[in-house]
């Protein structure tokens, strides 16, 4: 135990300390932030505006606190991610820097040594994303806060979720990698591409259908509805309460993945927490098995 | 004095990575105390070596037994039992020099007020007190080196593997980390496992094996291979060349002196009673490790690059 505590301070310590590491997983949060900041607020609030019949009533407030909730999840959904997979990539550089020698000529197990980079990962991931959180509940409370207290709960259980994802996806991906181009290489994917897959620069309702199906297939996009269901649930209660018919709220949650289809089947929430919840556990099984098998040869 | 008993004992060990015959039907013995030399141009196998002694690469056949307990059974014993210096640094850059070492300790279970007593006696033998709080990236070369050797000493080892230390080190630094590990030889009897692209270190151990293509081709003891491996060279000092071309060899030119290489030393001093005369200042010495090197091998150990047949 006292191994495993030594290692996930040091990890951690050394992933806040290199500022490369520590701002290149800030990179992707923050271009959604300029994406919003810029134009997509607008758009997305042009869409609801226009979406939304003349005759119901709808107060900026509401479609201010829709926007930013659509913000703000898609922002957490790619920070527990990306945040997981650039602090990962201190497993990659002790790699290539040969601080891994030193640490594997130490009695300490292989899987010891694996798990304090998951568990430092995780609390790095967990650190930085919920400061996130903390950061757009204050946009969220000027802009038009709909969120309860439960509702708070489960969206800090949803991080928490998808940081256990993003950290042990990363962890087996980066198993496999031990040079600073591959690094660079997986991070600059990841970084572009993961908004892109789990539905966060775009909702997955706007892709084609084909892309929709092989999407849905993806747990991270489960884990963005998620964040999106929570943070947005208030939102849709006062939609309801306003007058809003049941059916435009289902195609605004449509058009905005709240409701996602596994072919044409909708997905509960209850169902996309069991998705996430086993494939963390996969992961972090295979995770495991593949690094005591993979001894250096 | 009592035979001592043997630490590392190597037997048939062979490992390939590919074709390539990394390490080819090793078989060797260290002694405990000793100051054991591993001598080979970059690819003749010594890291390969220490690699499978550390744990940290499989073999393909052989046994390895390290203060008595066998690899294949006890990986993690023999794991306390080494410390390692590698060739580089491989301390975290970004951290100060006391977590980096209070990390490491932890590693091996040592902690809290162990763990300081253990890093005072360390900071006095190495000196480095004054480092404590400073990024080990900030460091120079030779002062990373010593901390470099501290982590590897953290758990008291048997064995200290030193990876080619000192290379790219200053006089003052190398003299100070030899220093160091003459007290720890002296006072805990620690056995030392060195590999060294300076000559003159592998002079002074016990026991040198030179390694050519993963094959043991040489080994005994400094005297024993200046013995089997080179003669003796006179150096004539204020003698003419047709002084020493006398001496019936081919002398050969160096600032201010001549130098003659004889047979052995009974060849020397037959020449100095046949030839008073010439030998008016001189000296007698042994062949060199690197005459020795080159004999064996057939290749120069050059400073940290590859070895070129000569």
């Amino acid at each position: 135990m006292k191994e495993l505590k030594a290692l996930i301070k040091r990890d951690t310590k050394l992933f806040f300390k290199d500022k490369g590491m520590f701002f290149t997983s800030l990179i992707t949060p923050v271009i959604l932030l300029v994406l919003y900041a810029t134009f997509l607020a607008n758009i997305y609030k042009d869409s609801f505006t226009g979406a939304i019949p003349a005759a119901l009533p709808a107060d900026d407030a509401l479609i201010d606190g829709c926007v930013g909730g659509q913000l703000f999840s898609s922002l957490l959904a790619v920070c527990c991610v990306t945040v997981a997979f650039c602090s990962n990539m201190l497993m990659v550089q002790d790699k290539v820097n040969g601080s891994r020698n030193d640490l594997t000529i130490t009695p300490v197990k292989s899987w010891t040594l694996a798990m304090g980079y998951y568990l430092s990962t995780l609390i790095a991931t967990l650190l930085i994303c919920y400061a996130a959180m903390g950061v757009c509940f204050i946009y969220i409370g000027i802009i038009g806060w709909y969120i309860t207290a439960a509702d708070v709960l489960f969206i800090m259980l949803d991080i928490f979720l998808l940081s256990l994802f993003g950290t042990a996806l990363s962890s087996i991906i980066n198993l496999f990698l031990s040079t600073q181009g591959q690094i660079s290489a997986v991070g600059t994917v990841v970084s572009a591409g993961y908004g892109f897959i789990c539905g966060a620069y775009m909702p997955i309702s706007q892709f084609s259908e084909g892309l929709q199906k092989v999407l849905s297939f993806l747990p991270g996009t489960y884990g963005t509805s998620l964040l999106r269901n929570h943070a947005l649930r208030g939102v849709f209660e006062e939609m309801g309460n306003e007058g809003f018919p049941a059916e435009v709220v289902e195609a605004i949650k449509d058009s905005i993945d709240c409701n996602l289809y596994f072919f044409d089947d909708k997905v509960e929430i209850g169902t996309m927490y069991v998705i996430l919840g086993v494939t963390v556990v996969v992961l972090i099984g295979v995770y495991v098995v593949i690094n005591g098998l993979k001894k250096e040869r | 004095m009592s035979e001592r008993k043997t630490i590392i004992q190597i037997e048939h060990l062979s490992k390939s990575f590919g074709d390539l015959k990394a390490v080819d039907d090793l078989s060797f013995n260290v002694k405990e105390g000793e100051l054991f030399a591993f001598l080979g141009v970059n690819g003749a196998g010594k890291s390969t070596t220490i690699s499978i002694m550390c744990g940290q690469q499989t073999k393909d056949s052989g046994k390895v037994f390290i203060g008595g307990k066998d690899l294949d059974e006890s990986t993690e014993g023999i794991k306390r039992e080494l410390g390692v210096v590698f060739q580089n640094s491989v301390l975290d850059k970004a951290l100060s020099v006391r977590d980096n070492l209070r990390y490491r300790a932890a590693l091996y279970g040592i902690t809290g007020a162990v763990f300081e007593k253990r890093l005072a006696e360390l900071a006095e033998l190495l000196d480095f007190a004054d480092l404590m709080k400073r990024t080990v990236g900030k460091l120079s070369g030779g002062q990373r080196r010593r901390i470099d050797i501290a982590r590897a000493l953290l758990h008291s080892p048997e064995i200290l593997i030193l990876d080619e230390p000192t290379t790219g080190l200053d006089p003052q630094t190398r003299k100070l980390l030899w220093g160091a590990v003459s007290r720890l030889r002296k006072e805990q009897n620690m056995t030392v496992f060195l590999t060294t692209h300076y000559m003159e270190e592998a002079a002074d151990a016990d026991y040198v094996i030179i390694l050519d293509s993963g094959r043991i081709v040489a080994e005994g003891t400094p005297l024993q291979l200046k013995n089997k491996y080179t003669g003796d060279f006179i150096t004539l000092y204020g003698a003419t060349e047709d002084e020493a071309r006398l001496l019936g060899t081919s002398p050969e030119k160096i600032p201010g002196a001549y130098r003659i290489e004889v047979e052995d030393t009974a060849h020397a001093t037959e020449l100095i009673i046949k030839h008073p005369e010439i030998f008016r200042d001189y000296e007698i010495t042994k062949g060199k490790m690197d005459d020795i090197f080159l004999a064996a091998t057939g290749k120069r150990l050059t400073g940290g690059e590859n070895g070129e047949r000569a």
